[in-house]
């Protein structure tokens, strides 16, 4: 705020100063100058029109005043007259009697686009310096009547404006080129309710136009923004199709809430399919592969972006505008022929290779082994008989095993025969990543049709993506469609529609959800068979061939397991349908007046189906202990069932023959229905009137269903096999074979905003609305919330004496922009009424459970929304003719009523709640600096800089943080700190005697064992924040004749990462280690020289039972890092095929680019050592963002 | 002026549509946003009371700073249960098995008892309510009892008035934090004898689908007998007693210890022990515990030395040991355990590693009430019937039990307890052998509480005691420090 003062303060000084050294210099006088010197040398003042008399008008003046008439006869070398009235001087232009040789002609032509030749309606066309002006009708023809020697001016929104002299044609037709400038674009402003004049709209905002943002081989259109927009955090915490990117506009708002910003497209607020949120988007669970609403959206539709970030942009979302509103419009068709563009592009990505990551080869990992079974792990008896293990294990089952018929064993049990046997293995150097990903090859065709007259306009588009995997099991193919159509049934009636579907298709590995063990420290997954984490975390001791080149086994889950026979027996298979219809009706009541109707219906359906083969090791594992029979597995197996009504009885096998064939469907349908009324005047050429007002509502109601389905014989036709006795397993457990549940949403809003603004100078604007929703509960006082906000902006660069001061030449344009309001969002809370969930009881026998009612949360009547108050404060620059445009914004937001657990006495029944009572500070700052640097006929350079600083800080806050939920990866809240902090036990050293990891542990002590589940927590080491507090983007394009060059650079600072945990108690023969494990602790006074804690004796591991020092040393402080980065996202090369050789082809446009995306991390912190800064590796369907190389084609005919 | 007309009659319309939408704004904003049940049928209140026991396990701490508790020196390290071993207030209300979490469990319950009262009330009261009623009642009852036995004093005619209670809580909270004082002990009473007498005869046994989960007359009347004999009122446990277990009932509702259990094998006993086909199970609650997979390991539970003075022949009045004896299973201090317990494990998903552990707890059994009967009797002078309850105990649990040479006698009581008056002697005999009798299972500590039994915790080593005197402040547990917060008084420390 104060910095936003000073610079202003700066700009008025220069602009005085300026003025000061003109006066002194006589001679050649500025009008408006002179005119003063006159009327402090005579006490008058001066009356005359503005926009008639030209006050920068140079004029040659005495040097000296001598009398007034003589000082006012100067003015006649400009054509003024001057009448003195009392102490007033009224000015007033001659009129220039017309120079009669000139004569009038008439002038006829047609615009068109010069781009795609389409015909270009509604563009004005004004005879220079005269009031005389038409526009092109809806055949992009005009007619004129201009003097002979006239200069036209063609202008449009969205176009270069060009000037032609007349020189006695009478029939002009031209076309007009788009403006690149993104800045002179944003003359309308969508904010996906109304397209409002920029002179109206006071709010902060940034649009992006759809061409310029769209990365070539980029599928998903919520990455595109990365980097684009200052304040707008793009996170890809999984690359996977259908994964949305952890997406932040202007930072958090809510502690528990989704945080995630508003999509609205065409109007129209796109309903997530499936809630999740930021935080489960990196859980690599199989929801967030459809966590992305805008996967179904193809990225040759999208027309524009602009993406909404303060109070006064967002009010007229009200009470779902915290997070911030992207506001996406799609293409609409264009009056002339039919116009017809094909985009192909063809993508390859790179293998991930051991280069970038740091994991040990296998001999270093065989002596690991070596020393793990000098330790006493890794024994005969143990490992023989291991559920998960992988050399030692297979040669301790070869030794046990004889052969009746040879008389030998499957390996003799001498030293000599143990060594052969393991230094296949020790040199084997598996390359896991070379085994589970390939150089795939996606391509993605594109072909729209745009066409119309003046009464109607269509879009067509259709789109295939075809994306054959980057990793085995993994595949993805999209379709989609999107028909656009304007009618102009009256000059006063206007319709349209807009139909959209996509189909998807999409394989991945089959997997399970994520669990977390606060005991130990860790999360798991079972059965994972991620390609990317099997890579990271196995052995390269391990092979995938035997030497005869057979797929090799090893035992997992005391089943036999190969990661290429899994993947392959083991699948998800996702299909989804999104399918939206939209009509809108437009009817102008009066010029002024104007009421809308818009109406939207979207249907989705979601199947994942969730294959297990019977010949995967999900599958067998349920039947390992028997054939051949084993009774210590048959004990220690958990798939088999131990009958509760035989409890002295051996487990028996519940799954005999099949495997599982789980389904899980999520459908939405979701309904809007908006009436509004918008009217729109301009009184007296100067004031400027908006009003608008609506109604809506809109519902979605959402159901998940799943079912496990046992024994499916995928072999065997496809019949299921059930052993009742399976069924019993889970529902004795209390876990249901199917469920199925609804989410229910209503929402209903009116909202009214006034805009006014005075002369282009000034504009202020006030929102209301009222919003109403039934996520809080039943209760009727809790469900409404008005919000509200109140903006201004100042153009100072239309106030007489900016126009009339040289500075702007330098600076021709500035605004400052001023917000203050209310926004709000849904909590995660819905109990403003009791919630009762039915469930069954919790009792081990079937004739002891019956239905039960639970009572989830009990009543808060208090309960409200999430509120904040913004405070923003905005300066748009354009220096040298927007050559250079700079745009800073500053915010505060103080948001308060957030949703937060709290603990209570736990007399009124719940000791952990949920109340509106937490709040939180955010400030910031955004800038960019962008511009047409270089613009001339052959080259063209434009460049984009952005970043946006955000800092927040949780302001009240005292819910209950144990130290696990603080130290994981993606960290917690605490009162002070910011929204989510990474902490850590504070590592102190190795244990002298046993190299094992000591803390400060929850009470202050020095000691190997820290309790994980404490909700002591001031012990812990901040760190500093998860998410990045700067991020930002540099953009640059260059142009040469038809070839353009552009380079995506993107940047983050300020956040800590939690290194992936590579530590434990125990290793197994399974586990790949990093490299640092060669500078373990290996022998007393180690621990002065080395952090890498030693691998422990069996004995001492004994002794840490119910201790995790090694899973606490993953959370400790020396495993963070810096989550700084610079990367080059994306370089790209294009060439514009010249017109004569488009000609012979019969197209209009054709281009052919070479994009390289996620193409150099350039800078990251070492300790990394190849983690990806951005990308948890969760396992499960996450995968990180490859390289990859684009082809793109595009043609237009 | 036209225009403005127009613009006038414009506005009407939005005004007009705006106040109909409006009201079907309600109906529509009334949708329940997901799949949550409403409380509105008695079907439903039913369901919910199954709630409104406490699903909470007081054994591991009540046990722990119980008698029964040894220090078996198995490790140095800090165990789950010794902070109540060393009566050090635990402060985790979080994790299951501490105080904090029990108190949170019978606040649940009662506020799940409330709200079905207030249903009731709100649907008038009706008939087919009655039954629910008095569900909720009584168990609103028993989990205010249990409060107040284990964070206030124990009931003292003289000193009840004065004594710091716990929160009586009536009515459902609708706010985030509501306002509640201690009382004293003898309100607390009062209320739970009010709740009690009223809801007690609404009772109906046949409207419960699993009867052994729930209040039935007979598990009502066991609360009784346990109430009276806090308050004191022997007649009233005797009254509650007999009407729990007309005549001679109870023998055969009792654990066949000396037959049936003394064949079973392991996991036999434990199945058998927790099942509700078990009759002498009066009321059995599932509760959220570690208890069932952890108990036999606890480094302070069955150590060898607590084995001995529990178990050993020559350490009760009948000179015999009891058959529960034969089933301490373990081989070494470290798990001796007599099979109690089975872990119930409830997972989340088809293959899950882990889940929530849950046990069976057996909140009344049949002994006890015959426990109480015995104790009442024995206290009101009635010996003759105190030892007819204890010769029916000791026919289950005397291997090849005598009806002759094992006749319990006043001789043999005040042969083992000599020096104290013959009744004494009984409800000494009486306490022995609910010792025994519960072993893992929490109960003594409330004898220990109730009767002021001074204990003594020395370490595996010997070299510390901790001694807690009759008058002690830590047999008090502490309040909850977010209900200490919240306003609520501390217990002194």
């Amino acid at each position: 705020m104060r910095r936003v003062a000073l610079l202003l303060c700066a700009i008025f000084w220069a602009i005085l100063a300026r003025a000061d050294a003109r006066q002194a210099n006589g001679k050649p006088e500025r009008l408006d100058n002179y005119l003063k010197k006159i009327e402090q040398a005579y006490k008058v003042s001066f009356v005359y029109d503005a926009a008639e008399i030209n006050k920068t008008m140079v004029l040659d003046v005495p040097t000296k005043l001598t009398s007034i008439t003589e000082s006012l006869d100067q003015l006649k070398q400009k054509n003024i007259s001057y009448r003195l009235v009392g102490n007033q001087v009224i000015l007033k232009i001659v009129e220039v009697p017309r120079n009669n040789s000139k004569k009038e002609i008439t002038i006829k032509g047609t615009v068109r686009d010069k781009k795609d030749g389409a015909i270009l309606p509604g563009v004005s066309i004004r005879e220079k310096g005269t009031a005389n002006a038409v526009s092109t009708n809806a055949r992009g023809e005009y007619q004129i009547t201009v003097k002979d020697n006239a200069v036209l001016s063609f202008a449009s929104i969205g176009y270069k404006t060009v000037d032609i002299s007349v020189a006695g044609k009478t029939l002009i037709n031209i076309s007009l080129e788009e403006d690149a400038n993104e800045l002179k674009d944003v003359n309308i402003v969508s904010t996906g309710y109304q397209n409002l004049n920029k002179k109206l709209f006071t709010g902060a905002a940034t649009a992006l136009k759809g061409s310029d943002v769209k990365q070539d081989g980029i599928t998903d259109v919520s990455r595109m923004l990365e980097g684009r927009v200052a304040g707008v955090s793009v996170q890809n915490v999984s690359g996977t199709f259908g994964a949305a990117p952890k997406i932040r506009v202007r930072g958090a708002t809510s502690i528990t809430g989704e945080n995630k910003p508003l999509w609205v497209v065409d109007g129209v607020i796109l309903e997530d399919v499936v809630n999740i949120s930021n935080e489960q988007l990196s859980s690599g669970d199989v929801s967030t592969l459809i966590g992305s609403s805008v996967a179904g959206i193809n990225a040759d539709d999208i027309e524009s972006f602009n993406i909404l970030k303060d109070a006064a942009a967002t009010a007229q979302y009200g009470a779902r505008a915290m997070n911030g509103v992207v506001v996406i419009t799609t293409k609409k068709g264009r009056i002339g022929k039919p116009l017809i563009s094909y985009t192909g592009n063809f993508s390859t990505y790179l293998k991930p290779t051991y280069d970038s990551y740091n994991i040990m080869n296998s001999s270093d990992q065989m002596s690991v082994y070596s020393e793990l079974a000098r330790k006493g792990w890794l024994n005969h008896s143990d490992a023989s008989r291991a559920a998960d293990g992988g050399v030692f294990t297979k040669m301790y089952q070869l030794i046990n095993t004889y052969d009746a018929t040879s008389g030998a064993f499957g390996l003799a049990n001498t030293p000599e025969a143990r060594n052969t046997f393991l230094s296949r293995y020790a040199t084997a150097n598996t390359d896991w990543f070379d085994v589970l990903f390939k150089n795939s090859l996606m391509q993605e065709h594109g072909i729209s049709v745009s066409s119309g007259t003046d009464k109607s306009q269509l879009y067509i588009s259709t789109s295939y993506l075809n994306d054959n995997g980057w990793a085995v099991g993994n595949d993805v193919e999209r379709y989609t469609a999107n028909v656009n159509a304007v009618f102009n049934l009256s000059d006063k009636l206007t319709v349209n529609f807009i139909t959209t579907g996509s189909i998807r298709n999409q394989k991945a590995p089959g997997t399970l959800g994520r669990v977390s063990n606060p005991v130990e420290g860790k999360y798991s997954r079972d059965f994972d068979i991620n390609p990317f984490s099997y890579a990271l975390n196995t052995s390269r001791t391990l092979t995938a061939f035997d030497q005869n080149g057979n797929r090799e086994n090893f035992a997992r889950n005391f089943a036999d397991f190969n990661i290429l026979n899994e993947l392959e027996n083991n699948s998800l298979d996702l299909s989804m349908l999104d399918f939206k219809l939209q009509g809108g009706l437009n009817y102008k009541i009066t010029k002024h007046l104007k009421y809308d109707f818009l109406a939207s219906m979207r249907y989705v359906k979601s199947g994942n189906e969730h294959k297990v083969r019977e010949n995967s090791n999900m599958a067998n594992a349920y039947r390992a202990g028997y054939s051949p029979d084993d009774s210590y597995i048959q004990d220690n197996n958990r798939f088999l069932f131990r009958d509760p009504e035989h409890p002295e009885a051996q487990p028996i096998v519940v799954l005999p023959y099949g495997g599982f064939y789980n389904t899980t469907d999520d459908f939405l349908k979701s309904y809007m229905v908006r009436n509004s009324l918008e009217y729109d005047n301009t009184f007296n050429e100067k004031h400027l009137v908006n009003i608008y007002a609506f109604q809506e509502m809109r519902m979605a109601d959402r159901q998940t269903r799943s079912m496990i389905g046992y024994g499916y014989q995928y072999d065997k036709g496809g019949v299921p096999f059930i052993d009742p006795n399976i069924v019993r397993q889970a529902t004795l457990s209390n876990l249901s074979y199917y469920s199925m549940n609804h989410r229910y949403d209503r929402f209903a809003a009116f909202m009214t905003r006034a805009a006014y603004s005075y002369d282009g100078k000034y504009s202020f604007n006030a929102t209301g609305r009222y919003d109403g929703s039934n996520q809080l509960g039943s209760s009727a006082t809790a469900r409404w919330l008005p919000t509200w906000n109140i903006s201004g902006a100042w153009n100072i660069d239309k106030e007489n004496f900016f126009e009339n001061s040289s500075i702007n030449k330098i600076l021709n344009r500035a605004t400052i922009r001023a917000t203050y309001g209310l926004t709000a969002s849904l909590g995660s809370a819905t109990n403003s009424a009791l919630v009762l969930r039915n469930a069954s009881a919790l009792r081990p026998y079937t004739n002891e459970t019956e239905s039960v009612m639970n009572i989830e949360y009990i009543e808060n009547s208090d309960l409200t929304w999430e509120k904040q108050y913004e405070t923003n404060i905005g300066v748009d620059l354009g220096f040298f003719k927007d050559k250079l445009n700079l745009t800073v914004d500053l915010y505060n937001r103080n948001g308060f009523d957030l949703i937060s657990p709290l603990r209570t006495s736990g007399i009124g029944g719940q000791y952990l709640t949920t109340a509106n009572y937490a709040d939180m500070n955010t400030k910031g700052i955004e800038v960019t600096i962008s511009g047409p640097i270089i613009k001339t006929s052959e080259w063209n350079w434009r460049s984009n800089f952005n970043f946006g600083y955000n800092k927040n800080k949780v302001t009240k806050l005292s819910s209950p943080q144990s130290i696990f939920n603080l130290v994981t990866a993606d960290g917690g809240p605490q009162e002070g700190f910011p929204y989510r902090g990474l902490y850590s036990v504070e590592f102190t050293g190795l244990n002298h005697d046993t190299g094992v990891p000591e803390f400060i542990n929850e009470k202050g002590v020095k000691s190997g064992d820290v309790y994980m589940q404490s909700l002591d927590t001031k012990y812990l080491k901040y760190e500093g924040p998860t998410d990045p507090k700067l991020t930002g983007g540099f953009y640059n394009t260059v142009s040469y004749k038809g070839f353009t060059f552009s380079s995506l650079f993107t940047f983050s600072a300020g956040n800590k990462i939690r290194l992936n945990p590579a530590f434990s108690t125990f290793y197994s023969d399974l586990d790949a280690m990093p490299n640092e494990f060669k500078d373990r602790w290996t022998l007393p006074g180690d621990e002065l020289k080395t952090n890498i804690p030693s691998i422990p004796y069996l004995e001492t591991a004994a002794d840490f039972s119910g201790t995790y020092p090694y899973n606490t040393y993953n959370y400790s402080t020396v495993r963070v890092a810096d989550g700084g980065f610079i990367r080059l996202k994306q370089l790209s090369l294009s060439y514009a095929i010249p017109a004569k050789i488009l000609k012979s082809i019969g197209a209009n446009n054709a281009s052919i680019s070479a994009v390289a995306n996620n193409f150099w991390l350039i800078y990251s912190d070492k300790k990394l050592k190849g983690q990806d800064p951005e990308f948890f590796a969760s396992g499960g369907v996450a995968l990180p963002i490859p390289k990859q190389y684009t082809l793109s084609l595009k043609v237009g005919f | 002026m036209n225009r403005k007309m127009k613009k006038n009659k414009i506005f009407i319309y939005i005004a007009c549509s705006t106040l109909l939408l409006s009201t079907g704004c309600k109906k529509f904003l009334e949708h329940q946003p997901d799949d949550r049940t409403e409380l509105n049928n008695p079907v439903k209140v039913a369901e919910l009371l199954a709630n409104a026991y406490p699903h909470g396990n007081y054994i591991p701490f009540a046990e722990a700073m119980s008698d029964n508790a040894g220090d078996k020196g198995t490790t140095s390290k800090l165990l789950p249960n010794a902070s109540p071993w060393n009566y050090v207030d635990q402060i985790d209300a979080t994790s299951e098995d501490t105080p904090p979490y029990y108190w949170n469990a019978c606040y649940k319950a009662i506020a799940a008892a409330n709200y079905a009262l207030e249903t009731i009330d709100k649907a008038g009261n009706t008939a087919e309510y009655s039954a629910s009623k008095g569900e909720a009642l009584v168990a609103r009852a028993y989990a205010h009892f249990m409060l107040v036995t284990l964070f206030a004093k124990a009931y003292d005619p003289a000193t009840a008035a004065y004594d710091p209670g716990i929160p009586y809580v009536t009515l459902p909270q609708k706010v985030v934090e509501g306002d509640y004082t201690r009382g004293t002990v003898a309100s607390v009473y009062d209320n739970i004898e009010k709740d009690l007498l009223a809801g007690l005869p609404l009772i109906k046994d046949q409207s419960y689908r699993v009867p052994k989960y729930h209040f039935t007359t007979q598990a009502a009347h066991a609360f009784a007998t346990r109430f009276y004999l806090f308050k004191r009122a022997y007649q009233k446990v005797i009254d509650h007693a007999n009407d729990a277990f007309p005549g001679a009932t109870i023998v055969d509702n009792l654990r066949q210890w000396n037959t049936t259990y003394n064949v079973l094998g392991y996991y036999e006993l434990q199945a058998l022990y927790t099942n509700s086909t078990e009759p002498a199970n009066l009321l059995l609650q599932e509760s959220k515990s570690n208890w069932g997979s952890s108990y036999a390991s606890y480094n302070y539970g069955l150590s060898s030395a607590v084995r001995a003075t529990v178990f050993n022949p020559g350490n009760n009045p009948t000179g015999k040991a009891l058959a529960m004896t034969t089933k301490i299973f373990g081989g070494t201090e470290t798990v001796y355990n007599i099979p109690k317990f089975r872990e119930h494990e409830v997972k989340e998903t088809i293959s899950a590693t882990i889940g929530d552990a849950y046990i069976m707890v057996p909140l009344f059994t049949s002994e006890e009430v015959l426990f109480n009967r015995a104790e009442a009797n024995a206290m009101l002078g009635n010996n003759t019937q105190a030892i007819t309850d204890l010769d029916a105990y000791l026919s289950k649990r005397i291997v090849g039990y005598s009806v002759t040479a094992d006749k319990f006698t006043v001789t043999k009581a005040t042969n083992f307890f000599p020096n104290v008056s013959a009744s004494d002697a009984l409800v000494a005999t009486v306490i022995n052998f609910k010792r025994q009798e519960y072993m893992h299972e929490g109960l003594r500590w409330l004898d220990v509480v109730r009767l002021k039994i001074p204990i003594t915790h020395v370490s595996a080593n010997g070299q510390s005691t901790i001694s807690l005197g009759a008058n002690d402040p830590r047999r008090l547990v502490q309040i909850p420090q977010d209900a200490i917060a919240a306003g609520l008084a501390a217990n002194p420390r």
